[in-house]
């Protein structure tokens, strides 16, 4: 439950996956059905539900990996694998691919790959489903505005990442700037626990950190947080949802487990696992949401 | 040479402990050093085993992130590092990539990425693959070079804190100097104890010599012999040996002494004969003069004054004799009378070489009863006989006695119109030992005359008579001043 990580989606697969799928499932003959939507549907009649997570989640708690495939796997009443990846960018390319039903994965490529993937439900943090960037810096450090942060080397959390990447490039785009003049050294740490980290160790004079995960954190490890402060706090931006590759919806799978993210909040287990990750519960946010991340992603591809 | 002069000063007892202990001290430090530089080549040994396997196992993590220049993974690697790997405890760890330049550390805030390497490790340079250590700053140096497909990518600095590798060396220090210590101090008191086991004979030999000189020599006795025969059991028989012929020489000489005061005495009893003798023959002669003439009344009064003045002058003679014995009363002190006795007993053996005798007596006072009447007349007489035969038949002779207030003595001089004293007779008098010279002259007599005024402190100072002979002066020392001025 430390570092929640965006987590990467991918688009439906092509063939070669599905056949895949076949294989681990058994039975049901793919290789005549033409049909994507077919084909997941059947996908999804077969016990096995791979769901994305990035690798950073993992690392930090097993406890809520075991609550969380626990939970689903109640909850839908299939057998539940967790895959988990080092880069958003790998766990996007497998849900993109179809090689997952779904992938709790960052609002950046969810609206990249938007035509492609469809929202399974959205976290609600703080009675909505949205959340900040933030910019951080050590704590003992003077700075009063990301001006003072020229010539800094500075942490990334992931290139896919929308607080630990887009809405900073965004915010540079804006002055006419790229992190590469305006910083002196960027490095991605691929994860945001490791933004934070870098930062309070002096590794990185300042970072880009997602801001639910920078409080969370802060009551679960204040003495690594403390070591850093919030220098400049983002606008609001859709919260990372559970996506699914657009062609399963509709699919009993899919309405199974949009309903067991959507009815959490009224499970026991689901609450202790809420509780946990110091979430509301699941909400039902239409594609809107994002909308202010597609904006940096045309700011981005226009002036960047 | 004065320190050296003082420690010789020092008693064996003590000078071999002291010498032990120094030699211990000598020893220890020779000890130490090589065992603290033998723990030194194995520390730093076993240091550099430890480091290099501490480097080998992150120059093989190392490598994949150092090539793509990644610095968070970098990072990541040292941080997760443990902090401590067996007994080897990093301080620091930077990587540097192939520019040289910084890509992480353990400690960004010290050394951030990007920059240069710090002097402290770029100064130092340990050779690739090898370890240095910093004793004063308490710290070792390692460095490995990353090698990809036999090239350089970078580099591995390391420091490591050897605090406990000192706290090893300063505890082998203590252990070393606290047994030596020990040892030393043992080693001395058994030197004390042994060199005072030694020693001793030496010191009841010493005793024995010192109480020698100053009285009568005793012999060791046998309990106090060595236990064991040796030099020093040879040494105490040899030293009995010496005591035993010094007994037997003084014995000698007192009976030399005694048979000496025989043979003055023999003199003067012939003396005394020959001078009871001469008026003999007129005294019979006056017996008969009286038997025929008696009846004659101025015949009668001439014999009878003849004979007076006869026997008058045979009491006289009698008289100094039976002084010579009353005298033999040791102990006794010394009054003018013993002087006079003197004159009496040298009297006939003046008039028999019909020499001329110049006698000045000093008055009398009680100071001179710190003298020995029996050792002063003896002395005065033997002088007085000395100048007797010196000065020979019609000689002059002078006796004079008399106190110097200022140095508070008695003087008794004694000159004659002789040849003057023989060089035996000057040497027997006033050399500082008398001994070889007085069994070179014949007779004791000036010998015992240098052992009286020697027993009472005095001197004797040797000159020329008036008469051109030899003149001898006593000056024998009286204890109150006050009593012989008031006396004079």
């Amino acid at each position: 439950m430390k570092g929640i990580e965006d987590i990467p989606d991918c688009r439906p697969g092509g063939h070669a996956r599905l056949g895949r799928r076949c294989f681990i499932g058994g039975a049901l003959s793919l290789l005549s059905m033409p049909a994507l939507a077919a084909a997941a549907a059947n996908s999804l009649e077969k016990p096995v539900l791979r769901f994305g997570l990035t690798p950073v989640f993992l690392s930090n708690d097993l406890e809520v990996l075991d609550e969380l495939k626990n939970y689903l796997a109640n909850a839908t009443g299939h057998e539940v694998q967790l895959v988990t990846q080092r880069t958003y960018q790998e766990v996007t390319a497998l849900l993109v691919a179809g090689n997952l039903e779904a992938a709790w994965i960052c609002g950046y490529p969810y609206r990249k790959f938007q035509d492609e993937l469809v929202l399974v439900a959205t976290p609600s943090w703080r009675g909505q489903p949205l959340y900040q960037s933030y910019l951080i810096v050590g704590a003992d450090r003077g700075a009063s505005s990301l001006d003072d942060c020229r010539g800094d080397i500075h942490a990334f959390s992931d290139p896919d990442s929308n607080s630990g990447y887009l809405v900073t490039k965004a915010y540079l785009a804006q002055r006419h700037l790229s992190e590469d003049t305006f910083f002196r050294k960027t490095f991605f740490t691929y994860g945001h626990r490791n933004v934070i980290r870098a930062v309070a160790a002096g590794l990185a004079n300042s970072g880009s950190v997602d801001g639910y995960v920078w409080e969370v954190m802060k009551s679960i490890e204040p003495d690594l947080v403390s070591r850093t402060k919030v220098l400049v706090k983002s606008d609001w931006y859709g919260f990372p949802p559970i996506a699914a590759p657009a062609r399963l919806k509709g699919t009993a799978a899919f309405e199974r487990l949009r309903s067991a993210f959507l009815g959490m909040v009224s499970d026991p287990v689901g609450r202790s696992l809420l509780g946990r990750l110091q979430l509301d519960g699941f909400v039902d946010a239409p594609p809107s949401t994002f909308d202010g991340i597609a904006a940096n992603i045309e700011l981005v591809r226009r002036l960047g | 040479m004065k320190l050296v002069d003082e420690f010789r000063r020092i008693p064996l007892t003590i000078r071999v402990p002291a010498m032990v202990a120094a030699l211990m001290i000598v020893v220890s430090a020779i000890i130490s050093e090589r065992v603290l530089s033998r723990l030194y080549e194995t520390q730093q040994q076993h240091m550099a085993a430890v480091v290099g396997t501490y480097l080998d196992g992150l120059s093989n993590a190392l490598i994949p992130p150092v090539l793509r220049g990644d610095i968070w993974e970098t990072y990541d690697i040292l941080d997760r590092t443990p902090s401590t790997y067996g007994v080897l405890v990093p301080l620091e760890t930077i990587v540097t990539g192939r520019d040289g330049r910084v890509l992480a550390s353990s400690h960004p805030k010290s050394v951030a990425p990007l920059a240069e390497l710090p002097a402290e490790y770029a100064d130092r340079a340990p050779p690739s693959d090898g370890m240095q250590i910093d004793w004063e700053k308490r710290t070792g140096f390692g460095r490995r070079d990353l090698l990809y497909q036999g090239r350089p990518v970078g580099a591995i600095h390391a420091s490591f804190d050897i605090s406990h590798l000192i706290a090893e060396r300063r505890e082998v220090l203590n252990t070393l100097l606290a047994t030596n210590a020990a040892l030393a101090i043992a080693f001395a008191t058994v030197g004390y104890l042994l060199a005072r086991r030694m020693v001793r004979p030496v010191k009841t030999l010493a005793d024995h010599m010192r109480s020698g000189a100053s009285a009568t020599p005793r012999p060791i006795a046998l309990e106090e012999f060595p236990r064991r025969e040796g030099e020093f059991a040879e040494l105490f028989h040899g030293f009995n040996a010496l005591v035993e012929a010094e007994r037997e020489r003084s014995a000698l000489t007192l009976k030399l002494a005694e048979e000496e005061k025989l043979a003055s005495l023999g003199r003067l009893a012939s003396s005394m004969a020959h001078e009871i003798n001469n008026p003999l023959g007129g005294l019979f002669n006056c017996i008969d003069t009286l038997k025929r003439h008696g009846a004659d009344e101025s015949v009668r009064e001439t014999s009878l004054s003849l004979l007076e003045r006869g026997l008058t002058g045979i009491r006289d003679v009698v008289r100094a004799a039976l002084a010579t014995y009353r005298a033999d009363r040791s102990g006794r002190p010394l009054t003018v009378q013993d002087l006079d006795d003197v004159r009496l007993l040298i009297g006939p053996e003046i008039a028999r070489r019909q020499q001329t005798l110049n006698w000045e007596r000093c008055p009398d006072t009680p100071s001179l009863a710190v003298l020995s009447g029996v050792a002063v007349r003896q002395a005065l007489l033997n002088l007085v006989l000395n100048a007797s035969t010196a000065a020979g038949d019609g000689g002059k002779i002078s006796v004079q006695s008399r106190f110097d207030a200022e140095a508070c003595t008695l003087v008794l001089a004694v000159g004659d119109s002789g040849p003057g004293l023989s060089s035996d007779a000057l040497e027997v008098l006033v050399a500082p030992d008398p001994a070889p010279a007085s069994r070179r002259a014949n007779g004791l007599g000036l010998w015992m005359v240098r052992k009286m005024v020697d027993e009472t402190g005095g001197r004797i100072r040797v000159g020329e008579s008036d008469s051109a002979g030899a003149l001898v002066e006593l000056h024998l020392p009286l204890r109150d001043p006050l009593e012989v001025n008031h006396a004079a």
